[in-house]
Parts: C-alpha cells; structure tokens; sequence
C-alpha cells in the first residue's frame, strides 16, 4: 500500500509540470493580453488611457517577451521561492490573494456537499425502495427541475422577489455591519444567516444527478440473493438496507471525490458572482477575464494539484472499501 | 479674484461663529457649525487643529446647488468587481489644477486660485492656495508638484516615456517652483488645451504624488530604500512607488489608507483584490468651504459595494440601497425599470447629457489591406450610397426608444460649434438613389440572391466588427442595418467578437468595417477622432493614417493632402488658448471631414440617466456625460448632503 502510494506521488510530478504548462498555454492563447483588455475595460466605460501608458504597462510586466520566457520564468519563481507571481491588476501577490478568500470559500462548497449529501441520499434509497410508488415520480421530479434550472437563475428570481416584495437584502455573505468586522459568535450567526441561501441554491442544482446515481445503483443491488439471504434470516428492513446495500452503492461516489475537489474552488462561480458571494470562484473568473495571468494560472495550477490530489484520495479510499481491488 | 474675497471674509466670520456656537445647545451649534460635528469634537480634544488652520487663507469656496447642507451621514454607491477603480475616481478623484464648469465649456480656479499664460501660450504660472493642507495634516505646496513632474512622471524608471499630455513637439515640460505657493510649466510649443487638460482625470498627475510621503518610495529621498524593498517584497522600487502611490487609473490608488490625498474623503478600507466595499471617510483637511464659511464636504462617510455582477447592482438601485449611482446602470433598456421602481425605492432620477455624438460611428476601412475592398470602400459616392441606404427613423424607434434623431457626426446640436452639413447630410432613408448611385458606379449586376457584384465578379460583402458585451444597442442597430443594405443589394456579417480581438483586429488593420460609439458631441476638441485620422485606436476608419499623425510622420501610412491639412488645422486650434480662434479653425477642420464624408453616423447619442435617493439634495437635475468631464465628479458630491 505504502509503496503504491509513493508510486502514485512520484507520478504526479511530471502530471504536474505538464498541467502548469498546458493551464499557462491557455492563459495565453485568447488574442491580445492583460493591457489589450485593460484598456479595452477602461474603454468600456468611454474611459482613455494613454497610449504610452499602455505600452510602458506591457513592458513592465514583460508581456513582450516570448511565451517560453514568460513560463519560465513563472514557474522557477514558484519552485525556487514559492512566489506565485503579483497579480497585474491588484499590484498585490497573487499567493495573499487567493489565501484570503479561502476559508469562506471551503466552507460555503463544504455546506453545499453536505447539503446535497443529506438530501440526495435518503431520496435515493427510498425513490429505489419504493420504485415507482407515488413518492418516488414526486421526489424524481423535484429533482429534475432542481437539474433543469440553473442556480443563477433561480438565484436572481430569488433576489428579485426579496427585493421589490419584501424590501430585503440578499446577496453576500454578511450583513453592513460585520462585513469587516472580528470574528465574534454575532459575526457567525450573521453568517449562518446569509449562508443557506446561496447554499439551498446550490444543493438544489446538485442533487437531483446523486439521487438518479444513488437510486440506480441501489436498485442494482436491492435483487441481489444476498439482501434476500438477509431478509429470510430475519434482519429488520433499516438495518439491513443501512449495512448491506447502502454501503455498496455508495461506491461509485467515493470515486468521485476526485473531480470534488477542484469543485470547491471553481465550482458555484455563477451563482456566486449573481449573489456577490465573496469566494474564489468570481476572482478567478475575473482574472481570466482580465488575462491577468498570474493569478489565473496560480488557480488553475491550484486547482489540477487538487485534482491529482483528489484522484490519488478516492483510489486509497476504493483500495481500503473494497478488498477486491489489487495495488499494481 | 472677487470669489476668493468672500470666501476669506465669511471664513473669518465663520471661526466666530465656531467659538460662539459651543457652549449653547446642539440645534444651534448645527444650525451655526462651520464644521463636521465630529470634527469639531477632535479640535476641541486637540487632536485637530482649528478650521481656519486646516483649510488655509484661501481655501475654494464652492456654491452649493442647495442651500443649508447639513452635515453627517454616509453615501453608499456601487462598483463593478476588480478594475472599476474609475468608479471611485469619477466620484472623488478629480482635484487637479483646474476644473471644469458645469456647462463643460470653460475651466475654473481648482487646486490653483489663478494663474497666467504667456502670449504665445507656452508657460503657464499657476498660484497655489497658500496654507493648504494633504489629508494628513502636511502643508501642500510647489515642491509636491515638483516632486510629481520631474522626479516621478519625468523619471524613467518610474515612467520609461511620460505621459503624452507632458510632451509637446517632442520635448517634455519644463517645471520650475517660483515661490512656495507658484510654479511654472514650461513647453516647448504652444499648447492651447493645457488648461483644459488640467481639468480631465488624465491630467492629474500634478496633485497626485504628496512629496513628504511618496518620497519614501523614491531613491532620490530615500537612502534606504534597499532594506524597505527587501521589507515589501519587490524587485524594483517603481513597483513599489505604485503600490503606495499609485497612478491615476489603477487600482492601488484607491489601495492605501496611508496614503495622503487632496480629495474630499480619503481611503478607510482600502480597494484591494478580494475586497467586498470600499469605505472612505471625511478629510478634515480638505481645502474647500461653501459660500458661508462651512468646511466640506458635507457627507460624513462613503460606502462603496463591490458587486460581481451589474444585474444585482441593478437590483440594489430599484431597491434604494443605492444613494448615487449612474455607472453600469445608465444604459437606456434599463430606463423604464428604474423609472417603474421610483417610487417604492424613493429615488428619484437625473439626466446625464451624453457628450458623445452619436450612437454607432461606421468606420469603413479606407486603408483596407485588399485593394479591390479598398477602392470600394474608399469611393466617397460608395459611402454616401450606404449612407442613404440605412433607415434610421426604424432604427431609433426600435433600439433607442424613439429618444434620439438621425444623426452623422459633429458637435451636438445645443454646442456653439455645431456644423449643420457634417450632422445631417446623407441621413434621410432613400433607398431609390442609394441603388441610383450604386448601379452607376459599377456595381451594376446582381447574383442570383439579388446581391450586387463587384467588377471583378465576387460579391460585395463586408465583415462588420463590433462588441456585443459592450455595446449591445449597437449590435440590434447593425440587425436592423444588415436588412437596410440588403435591400440595396449590399451582403453584410455582424462580426460578433471580444473586445480584445477587436482591438488586436483593429491594431493590425484587419477589419473590413468596425463600429464603436462616435465621440465629441460636447469634446471635440479633446476626441477629435471621428473629424480626421488622429486616434490609433479609435479612428478606426483609417488606423495607419492615424499612426502616421501620432509617430510624426515615421510610422504607418502617408495620408492624402485632405487629411492633412485637418491634422495642420487641428494643430494650431489645439496650441491657441483662444475659444474663438479654436471654432474658427476647427470649422474650416468640420468643412473638410463634412465634404470627405469619411465616416458614417447613425443616431444622436441619446442622453441617459443617473439615479438619487431623495434624502440626497445637491446633486444637479443634469450634468453632462463624459470621460473628459468625469460625471458625477465635477459637480462637486462634497456638496451634496443628506436631509435627516
């Protein structure tokens, strides 16, 4: 197992070179660059930049030098002195950036995973139990027009309607007052208050795909002679749903844990932006929109580590669910 | 000047009144309070020195639209995620030497009380108020704006080329400090514009940089400044110079609560990547009193939301969560929802005179790479046969809501210079003569989709450029005009792209024919581009022309003579300081582009709006829309006040 895992670890170094290569290739590959866009936003707004600022800008942050160059020199700052590069538009270092907005953004996908969990589940099981009864088309339903609308839609119908019929605030995470605020038990309650609704959203779109995976794989296993083999021995039905099948149709969602990962970042980036949710999902975006290529690419970079890492977690923990699966 | 007299007297008046007010009961000491309660409480305390030391002897005194302002309260206002540093610029950060009047015709007395221009419009001496103060407390005077001219724009490593508004005729401006409170700006050339310029957010620079703080930054001041970038973190000292300091239209401007600034209000939580508002708060030091002596500004505090997405701070201004704001909501689709919502928001709205001329320039490509384009393009009858082709009654019914006019380009129609042949020819829909013109200039036979075929056998066919995300009225125009031309025989493609590869596009004159809104309805002297090949980026219509103008003649095209002799025109209007011989020159600049008829307008740029609360008072029911008049900023928010 030891050895299988330092295998899988070595391997992931040349994965992660290729990555960074390819994510700092794709930064690059839209027309124009940070500047062009600069002006172009400030343009936008009928504003003018100056056309020698403009081209001070692009050679100071040597956007003229070749692109080999540019990752060069990139990728030896985050290897030789873990310094991720300073984002263009924030003059400020991308690391401190996307650090600040960490915290709230675990804990706002974390709650969106638990949601969807809690929710899918028991749906699941029981639309397989009781196929095709009354409940099971209800729940079924529910969950594909979960699936079927996107979050930022419902996101803005929701702010909509609070807005103009019941004069209030939704949107971010915290009140005026605690914005800025220490964090105190007032402070997190204020959060609490805020959280379920970009939550609800969120789990509302996720869930109905569980439900149909979680039901079908149930139903895979419910005609097994094993279930029978427990039912004629007397088990009552919870406890044997709960021990036997339950826990194999849970598999094939441990070996998604994977792509799960990455989604704590990128994920809810719409409905993010729509409710002004201070996370990481709306800097990236704007950060790719902007070309800002260092703290777009210190994300993506960010964001493939933790998917190799992801990838290696659910392989461990498939090896140690099921003892059928050999290490090389 | 006789403004600055009545302002020293009721100023005197005023500390008076001060030290009358104190003992006696609140509603007095309100009603008669030359400063900021809490203002007042810090001098008292000692923390603060007294008004008459803070704002100087001859601080400006301002006529606020309302009379009575009251002190207190916080303005709160909305920006767009990152980048939308300009937001808080528009409101604030316009204190340079002069400014613009209301009506964006003439400059007033700003950070300079007066000043002098010498005959042939080359040096310019402009008188400081003595006893000015940074936000901090330090006095301001020459040296700072010495400080911002020859070491930081002047100094290469700060600037590797300076700004282009310091260069005339090749040769940087000379600064030199005649006393503590006068300075004069040398130029090689005449340069009429100067003070004007002085009034734009480009030609801020002047009151930008506080000597005694951003000379930390600078290794002429500082001789340790090795061991504070080690400290930081940065490689070269202008790196970190813009982190502190900042520039005029980048975020970390609006980055550093230390930094001192001439403005109303100064930074408290600063705009920094990540952050969800910004908030700044009064500077007890500003150096502006209204007409009876009372310091401003009024308002206590502001409040900037960062909002990832226009719709939801769309949403915040039909709630009233918003007390000011036009940026990114003043588009005219959303007129009749925020005019709908008035009432329930309690808000009221004000017009924005839109300083652009029209709606949607066309600039087809005279440059064109292919010859066979380029002759068709380049044939005047051809424009003009395009031009007749477009049924623009249909088009401001339908995408402007009936609330504009045809249009060409040219000075807005209430602007003294207003040219009535380079606005109005060529506007009316006549679809008869456009075929007329078209049949008889050799386009004469037809495919067998009923389009015209150029000589040479290939279908007359453009590629028309244009952002959607930007400007989407422009993109419903051009639906509307595909149809017109095709009724003319003429096969278009709505080239729907980003803004950067219509920027790149354009850069390497790849378009065939590219659409941008039309500039200089109320500006144009400052953004001439539509009137003869002058903007690289913007005269879209001929780039290598405009390139050639911008390098002085070593890069791009060569020019025909017409073109020119505009850019000679301009030239001079641009170096007299005299309004009346600019219009006389500039004329002659609209005779020319008017008989050249280089590029085709549309429709009136309509006029848009801005959105009040009602408790807010002193905002004016109009002001103009600009860049060059950085609306809402001149006229003057540290006079608008909040009724209880």
């Amino acid at each position: 197992m030891l050895a299988y895992i330092l295998r899988r670890l070595v391997w992931m170094v040349p994965s992660l070179v290729a990555v960074s290569f390819l994510a700092f290739f794709l930064i690059q590959l839209p027309p124009g660059d940070y500047v062009t866009t600069y002006v172009a936003t400030l343009a936008a707004s009928n504003e003018i930049v100056d056309q020698r600022t403009a081209q001070e800008l692009r050679e100071r942050f040597g956007l003229e030098q070749p692109f080999i160059v540019q990752y060069w020199k990139w990728i030896t700052g985050i290897l030789l002195r873990g310094d991720f590069g300073l984002s263009f538009e924030w003059q400020q270092p991308v690391s401190g950036l996307i650090w600040e907005r960490m915290g709230l953004t675990l804990l706002l996908t974390s709650s969106t995973l638990a949601m969807t969990w809690a929710i899918a589940l028991p749906i699941g099981v029981l639309s397989a139990v009781r196929q095709y009864s009354l409940l099971d088309y209800l729940f079924t339903f529910i969950a594909f027009l979960g699936l079927a609308i996107p979050g930022f839609l419902l996101a803005l119908v929701l702010m909509y309607v609070a807005v103009v019929h019941f004069g209030q605030e939704v949107g971010g995470l915290f009140s005026e007052a605690y914005q800025t605020a220490p964090w105190s038990f007032d402070k997190f309650l204020d959060l609490l208050a805020h959280l379920w609704v970009p939550v609800v959203i969120l789990a509302v779109n996720g869930t109905a795909g569980l439900v149909r995976v979680m039901r079908a794989n149930m139903l895979d296993e419910l005609h097994r002679p094993y279930v029978t083999t427990a039912r004629a021995k007397g088990l009552s039905e919870i406890r044997l749903l709960i021990k036997y099948p339950v826990r194999l149709a849970i598999n094939p969602l441990i070996s998604t844990i994977g792509w799960m990962l990455p989604q704590l970042i990128s994920g809810a980036t719409i409905v993010a932006v729509v409710m002004s949710l201070p996370i990481a999902g709306p800097l990236l975006l704007q950060a790719l929109l902007s070309q800002d290529m260092y703290l777009a690419g210190a994300f993506l970079l960010l964001m493939c580590t933790l998917t190799l890492v992801g990838m290696l977690l659910s392989d461990i923990l498939l090896a140690l669910v099921d003892p059928r699966i050999r290490y090389d | 000047m006789k403004e600055e007299g009545v302002g020293r007297r009721a100023l005197l008046q005023g500390a008076a009144g001060v030290a009358l007010a104190m003992p006696a009961g609140m509603a007095l000491a309100q009603a008669a309070a030359k400063e900021a309660p809490d203002v007042a409480a810090a001098v008292q305390q000692g923390r603060l020195p007294p008004l008459e030391q803070r704002v100087g002897s001859a601080p400006m005194v301002v006529t606020p639209n309302e009379p009575n302002g009251r002190y207190g309260g916080t303005l709160r206002r909305g920006l767009r995620g990152g980048s939308d540093h300009n937001g808080i610029l528009r409101l604030i950060g316009n204190q340079g030497l002069t400014r613009w009047n209301m009506e964006f015709t003439d400059v007033l007395p700003c950070v300079a009380q007066r000043w002098e221009v010498s005959a042939d419009s080359k040096e310019f001496t402009f008188h400081l108020r003595p006893g000015m103060r940074w936000s901090d407390g330090a006095p301001f005077t020459a040296d700072d704006i010495l400080f911002a001219i020859n070491d930081c724009i002047l100094n290469t490593e700060l600037y590797r080329s300076p700004p282009s508004m310091w260069v005339i005729d090749g040769q940087p401006v000379k600064c030199e400090k005649l006393s503590d409170t006068a300075v004069k700006f040398t130029f090689a050339g005449p340069y009429g514009l100067f003070l004007q310029q002085m009034a734009t957010p480009l030609g801020q620079h002047p009151t930008l940089f506080a000597k005694h703080y951003c000379g930390r930054f600078h290794p002429k001041y500082n001789a340790e400044l090795a061991a504070t970038l080690r400290q930081a973190n940065v490689s070269d000292w202008a790196q970190l110079f813009r982190q502190r300091c900042g520039d005029i239209e980048i975020p970390s401007r609006w980055g550093n609560a230390e930094k001192p600034t001439l403005d109303p209000w100064v930074v408290e939580e600063p705009y920094q990547g990540g952050a969800t508002r910004v908030t700044m708060r009064r500077n007890p030091f500003f150096w502006q009193v209204d007409n009876t002596g009372r310091q401003l500004p009024y308002i206590d505090r502001l409040n900037f939301q960062v909002y990832q997405d226009v719709e939801s701070l769309m949403l915040d201004v039909i709630g009233g969560r918003l007390d000011l704001q036009e940026r990114h909501v003043d588009v005219l689709a959303n007129k009749p929802v925020v005019a709908q919502n008035m009432q329930r928001g309690n808000y009221r709205m004000f017009d924005t005179i839109n300083a652009g001329s029209t709606s949607m320039t066309i600039y087809p490509n005279l440059t064109h790479k292919d010859p066979k384009i380029r002759e068709m393009l380049g044939n005047k009858e051809f424009r003009q046969a395009l031009s007749l082709g477009i049924n623009r009654a249909e088009i401001v019914d339908i995408v402007y809501l009936g609330q504009s006019e045809p249009w060409q380009i040219g000075p807005r129609p209430t602007h003294p210079w207003y040219h009535e042949k380079l606005s109005r020819q060529f506007t009316e829909h006549n679809t008869r003569e456009a075929n007329r013109i078209l049949d008889r200039i050799g386009y004469n036979r037809r495919d067998s989709q009923r389009f015209r075929l150029r000589p040479d056998g290939q279908r007359v066919f453009f590629a028309i450029d244009v952002i959607t995300a930007l400007y989407p009225d422009n993109n419903d125009a051009l639906e509307l005009i595909k149809r017109h031309w095709a009724e003319i025989g003429i096969d278009v493609k709505i080239n729907t792209i980003d803004r950067s590869l219509y920027y790149t596009r354009g850069d390497n004159n790849d378009h065939d024919i590219a659409v941008w809104p039309g500039p200089g309805g109320l500006e144009p002297m400052l953004d001439p581009r539509d009137f003869f090949a002058m903007h690289t980026q913007g005269t879209r219509y001929a780039v290598p022309w405009a390139m050639w103008y911008a390098s002085g003649g070593r890069d791009g095209q060569e020019p025909p003579e017409h073109q020119k002799e505009r850019m000679r025109l301009y030239d001079q209007a641009r170096s007299t300081a005299d309004t009346r011989r600019q219009g006389e020159l500039m004329k002659r600049v609209f005779d020319i582009c008017a008989e050249q008829f280089e590029c085709i307008g549309v429709n009136l740029a309509p006029n848009l709006f801005g959105v009040a609360q009602n408790r807010l008072r002193g905002v004016p029911a109009s002001m103009p829309y600009s860049w060059s008049w950085p609306h809402p900023g001149p006229s003057l928010p540290q006079q608008f006040f909040f009724t209880s």
